[in-house]
């Protein structure tokens, strides 16, 4: 098989996929073909797709490869078809997708002890909306609920992996502004 | 006060207020909300006066019959707590004292952390917001329990109208009681959108210039607040200082009331 064909192979896979196809699922179509080479040809087509500057991306996300419009047009999309209700996250579904993103996997109880507001609402949300799900249990009293984030929280967020995700304005950047009384801040945040 | 409890009361009966503190994000947000409207250093707050401003805002959510859920007592204790620690003297031992603000303060810090990433998640292309895949299920992307975001942040909004609700506090005298009228949200929902599809803009205001009780002013800001929710209307403002513009955005989802 020509190069070339199995690009376009690979972009036809990615084109009828509603999920973003990795190169797992793709290896099992190109029997004959190594990942390596999987993957040095899907770089090589997202590269020639941001080359020939159209509406439609080829992106990795979520661990796999996925065409989405181009972000300077969505609003379009959204005029073009009513009924598409914007997809809105809350403030406050974004506060506890941001603590449970990084601090994973962590109980509502530890969500709830930063925010210092109620979350199990927001929780159970997101978990039916399955951005959000369980991870298992704490093995502490009572056996509470571990929460983490799924794939889709990445593919909603555009996301390669959860590595991908920025660091947080670190520790030490903070600390560094203490003032000098509460100096022994620092080393309890650092200890954390 | 009588008046207002008196409504608030009369309210309940009627129908459940459904405007809860569920729409802030809590009394962590508050305070930081607070040393940032004071413009003061995190690292050293003015415990004394944050506190007396703190603890203002919870009664006007009491006056608003907001329902002000433990968790804000629970910080306005603590406030008090390291309010009175910062007036004892030190205690003459060796051991170094720390700061009685410091436990809050890292609270509020790892707090704000945790703000700032979750706005650099809104910031980003998000599918079905920003960007769309092919084939999705649009209402896939609905998040029910959803509080709706608006372009005047909510402290900013019920700022104005706390002091807006102070400058007329002199328009009434406290120890008349009125019978209550009757109007209810719901009414004052509909009385809004009427004004408003015809006028299609109203200066914050303009909006209370019929009110001539606390009740009305109260129940107008509620329904005020409950059609920012629903998206009803657009509540927004050039820059932090130009008056607060409130807008027509369409008839949609009213049913939920």
């Amino acid at each position: 098989m020509e190069s070339s064909d199995i690009m376009k192979a690979i972009e036809c896979i990615i084109f009828v996929s509603d999920q973003p196809v990795s190169v797992d699922k793709l290896q099992q179509v190109f029997t004959e073909l190594e990942r390596s080479d999987i993957r040095k040809h899907l770089k090589e087509m997202i590269e020639e797709w941001a080359a020939l500057d159209r509406g439609i991306l080829l992106e990795e996300v979520a661990g796999g490869f996925q065409f989405r419009t181009d972000p300077a047009y969505g609003e379009y999309v959204t005029n073009y078809n009513k009924k598409i209700k914007k997809f809105r996250l809350s403030r406050a579904a974004l506060e506890v997708l941001a603590i449970i993103a990084y601090k994973q996997p962590v109980t509502r109880v530890e969500v709830e002890s930063i925010r210092g507001v109620d979350s199990s609402g927001v929780i159970n949300a997101l978990l039916e909306r399955r951005i959000l799900e369980i991870k298992g249990r704490k093995e502490v009293i009572g056996r509470p609920f571990l929460y983490g984030t799924t794939t889709e929280f990445l593919e909603v967020f555009g996301l390669k992996s959860l590595k991908d995700l920025p660091t947080l304005k670190e520790i030490d950047e903070i600390s560094k502004n203490l003032e000098p009384g509460i100096s022994d801040l620092s080393e309890q945040l650092s200890e954390q | 006060m009588n008046e207002i409890n008196q409504a608030a009361g009369s309210m309940d009966v009627r129908e459940p207020c459904l405007i809860k503190l569920q729409l802030f994000e809590g009394p962590l947000d508050l305070l930081l909300h607070l040393i940032k409207k004071n413009e003061v250093d995190i690292y050293d707050i003015p415990i004394a006066v944050i506190t007396e401003q703190y603890i203002e805002y919870l009664e006007l959510m009491k006056d608003m019959n907001l329902q002000v859920v433990g968790e804000y007592l629970v910080i306005a204790a603590e406030l008090s707590l390291i309010k009175s620690r910062m007036l004892l003297p030190k205690p003459v031992v060796e051991q170094e004292e720390e700061d009685p603000r410091a436990e809050l303060v890292r609270r509020l810090i790892e707090y704000q952390r945790y703000k700032d990433a979750a706005t650099g998640l809104s910031d980003r292309d998000i599918l079905g917001r920003d960007v769309f895949k092919r084939d999705f299920d649009s209402t896939a992307y609905e998040v029910e329990e959803e509080v709706e975001l608006v372009p005047v942040d909510l402290w900013a909004l019920i700022e104005t109208f706390r002091e807006f609700y102070q400058r007329r506090s002199h328009l009434w005298a406290e120890d008349i009681v009125f019978e209550v009228e009757g109007v209810t949200v719901e009414e004052k929902i509909a009385d809004v959108m009427e004004i408003l599809k015809e006028k299609r803009a109203l200066k914050f205001e303009e909006l209370f210039d019929d009110c001539n009780s606390k009740f009305d002013l109260v129940i107008t800001f509620l329904a005020l607040l409950e059609l920012a929710r629903t998206e009803n209307v657009l509540v927004a403002q050039e820059s932090p200082d130009s008056p607060i513009l409130i807008s027509y955005s369409g008839e949609n989802s009213l049913g939920i009331l």
